[in-house]
């Protein structure tokens, strides 16, 4: 009970967290008596975990994809071939924003490089300033479902570390966010469509010849969703393999052949994203120890047989946890969410009978729409700087985006099919 | 000494750490590709590499957290923090970042341990490589950055922009 209360005034107080984790460790060993050298045998363990190489590596790729001008040649090609469609340019957005999220992994980049081109270019088309502002703010997480998705990367490693009898294959969870992620992606696009039915939008028309000039400007950057996508799929690459040729593959591209990202600047961005991953993996470092002594004194399961004893029914548990998960995004970024709360819910939801794969999908999904959700929705302040627009503005032009994406949360969490489809029947 | 020797250490410093690091994620990339190379054209991979590169990740992400504590950038829920102001916010930081040096402290102390552990029953990693400098990093990166919120704690920074 003192430890909870220590705990808390370190949040409040706005200690790092992985300070706070830290100190939960280091005083629940020491009531136990273990010696508190341990603490640094369980840091060590980031050292015995092969999949982690993925996470520095595809960082970086996607620090130097957004530091070129992949965004550029993005918007043009997704405008050349969705530009003419019903919703125009909202459609284009949410495709190119999705696609890009996915590729840089979500770190804010989305919304600075290509709110950048998108918000002048659908003001000029004529967009509602409230709907252009919601919709790039609420676009900046819509890739955290697809691969290479490093939030998904990092709830495998965590979920394979706890050992739950059931195996969460990296290369499973990618495969599973597909469809839930495509179903918001969808979700977004009927919406857009209908709100922009009523502005007077210029949409532009479709015309094979900017499609090939679109096509033909971006013929670095095509083949390597399908490279890296492909070679996950077909076994070719393990998922550290395929972050090994993501990197030298965009140095090669974006450095050496188009020459955008000097080598003169590469030094200060490898700099800038381990930082990011430093920032994340000492988080994973430190909890490895805590959640350890937390299943040393069995925690997690009576955790679990106390909620049980108050929730029978698995359709109230994710009911129950849906809320929690909001109200978890509302306030914690998305990497210290799975770090801090996958080693306690995950044992519960298998106790419940979900599988683990479907739970990280709900997860990230409720993680998504915390995103941009007040008070401290990191993508509402990202936005709110770079288009300089107060954040209450941005907390009313977002509100239509989450609920249609609290609604997708519904459905991705009760219909399990949905997500479990492509896992249970891929080939091979 | 005095204060502009103090200031040039703590830049040479910076520098270090700056391409200590970078050096790091060069050599890691570089490792990752040829192990692939290896791999598809001589059947089998170097067997000291994938052990070198997971130590690799262990460092550049200690190394990555060093360089974070440095403008106090890591990871916090300032949900609250957010809506204390003024002079508060001021001695509020520097209780938060006494509290930071004592924990790392503690963390390097007890890691410190482990290293000796190690270095006593020459346990081995891998490939020859004794473990213990595996794992020096641990104490080491914890110790910066006991030293960076020593100093952030002396002169915190006067507003929360990074």
């Amino acid at each position: 009970m003192t430890v909870s209360i220590i705990l808390a005034v370190l949040v409040v107080l706005g200690v790092p967290l992985f300070i706070i984790i830290a100190t939960s460790a280091l005083l629940g060993f020491s009531k136990i008596d273990v010696d508190l050298s341990v603490i640094a045998i369980e840091i060590y363990r980031i050292a015995d975990t092969p999949v982690l190489l993925a996470i520095p590596l595809f960082t970086l790729a996607g620090y130097v994809l957004g530091e070129s001008k992949a965004s550029e040649r993005l918007v043009r090609l997704t405008d050349a071939l969705l530009g003419w469609f019903p919703g125009g340019l909202a459609v284009v957005s949410l495709f190119a924003c999705a696609f890009f999220t996915a590729l840089t992994g979500a770190s804010g980049a989305t919304i600075i490089a290509l709110g950048a081109i998108l918000y002048p270019a659908m003001k000029q088309a004529g967009y509602a300033e409230n709907f252009n502002l919601g919709l790039i703010t609420s676009s900046g997480s819509l890739g955290l479902l697809f691969p290479p998705s490093i939030a998904l990367i990092l709830y495998g490693v965590i979920a394979q570390q706890m050992d739950i009898g059931e195996n969460v294959a990296i290369d499973d969870l990618f495969l599973a966010g597909l469809f839930p992620g495509l179903f918001m992606l969808l979700l977004l696009t009927a919406w857009s469509m209908y709100k922009s039915s009523g502005m007077h939008i210029v949409r532009s028309e479709f015309r094979w010849p900017k499609l090939g000039a679109a096509l033909l400007e971006s013929i670095w950057e095509i083949p390597m969703p399908f490279v890296l996508i492909g070679g996950i799929y077909s076994g070719y690459f393990a998922i550290s393999e395929a972050a090994a040729v993501a990197v030298l593959y965009v140095l090669v591209v974006e450095v050496v052949i188009l020459r955008e990202v000097p080598l003169k600047k590469l030094p200060d961005i490898m700099r800038d994203s381990m930082v990011l991953v430093g920032g994340v993996l000492i988080i994973l470092a430190v909890s490895l120890a805590s959640t350890n002594y937390l299943i040393d004194t069995e925690v997690p399961v009576r955790l679990f047989e106390f909620v049980k004893s108050k929730i029978d029914s698995q359709l109230t548990f994710l009911m129950l946890l849906n809320i929690f998960l909001l109200l978890l995004g509302m306030i914690l970024d998305v990497f210290s969410a799975l770090v801090i709360m996958v080693p306690l819910i995950l044992p519960m939801a298998v106790g419940y009978d979900i599988h683990p794969i479907h739970l990280g999908i709900i997860f990230l999904a409720n993680m998504q729409i915390g995103y941009f959700t007040p008070p401290v929705g990191m993508n509402l302040f990202i936005a709110s700087y770079r288009f300089h627009k107060p954040v209450t503005e941005l907390y009313t032009s977002t509100i239509p985006f989450m609920f249609i994406l609290m609604a997708a949360v519904l459905v991705i969490t009760y219909w399990p099919e949905l997500t479990m489809y492509l896992v249970e029947h891929k080939g091979g | 000494m005095n204060k502009r020797h103090i200031v040039r250490l703590i830049k040479a410093v910076n520098r270090i750490e700056d391409w200590l690091l970078i050096s790091m994620l060069a050599v890691m990339v570089i490792l990752a590709v040829t192990q692939i190379v290896y791999r598809n054209f001589s059947g089998g991979g170097v067997a000291w590499i994938d052990p070198l590169l997971r130590m690799l990740v262990l460092w550049v992400a200690l190394s990555g957290a060093v360089i974070a504590s440095r403008t106090d950038n890591h990871i916090r829920i300032d949900f609250f923090a957010k809506y204390l102001s003024g002079k508060y916010y001021f001695y509020i930081k520097r209780v938060v970042h006494a509290y930071c040096v004592i924990i790392c402290a503690v963390i390097a102390w007890y890691s410190t341990n482990f290293v000796q552990m190690d270095y006593e029953y020459e346990t081995e990693a891998f490939a020859g490589v004794p473990a213990w400098i595996t794992e020096l990093i641990i104490p080491v990166a914890f110790g910066l950055m006991a030293f960076r919120y020593f100093l952030l704690f002396l002169s915190p920074p006067r507003s929360d922009k990074r």
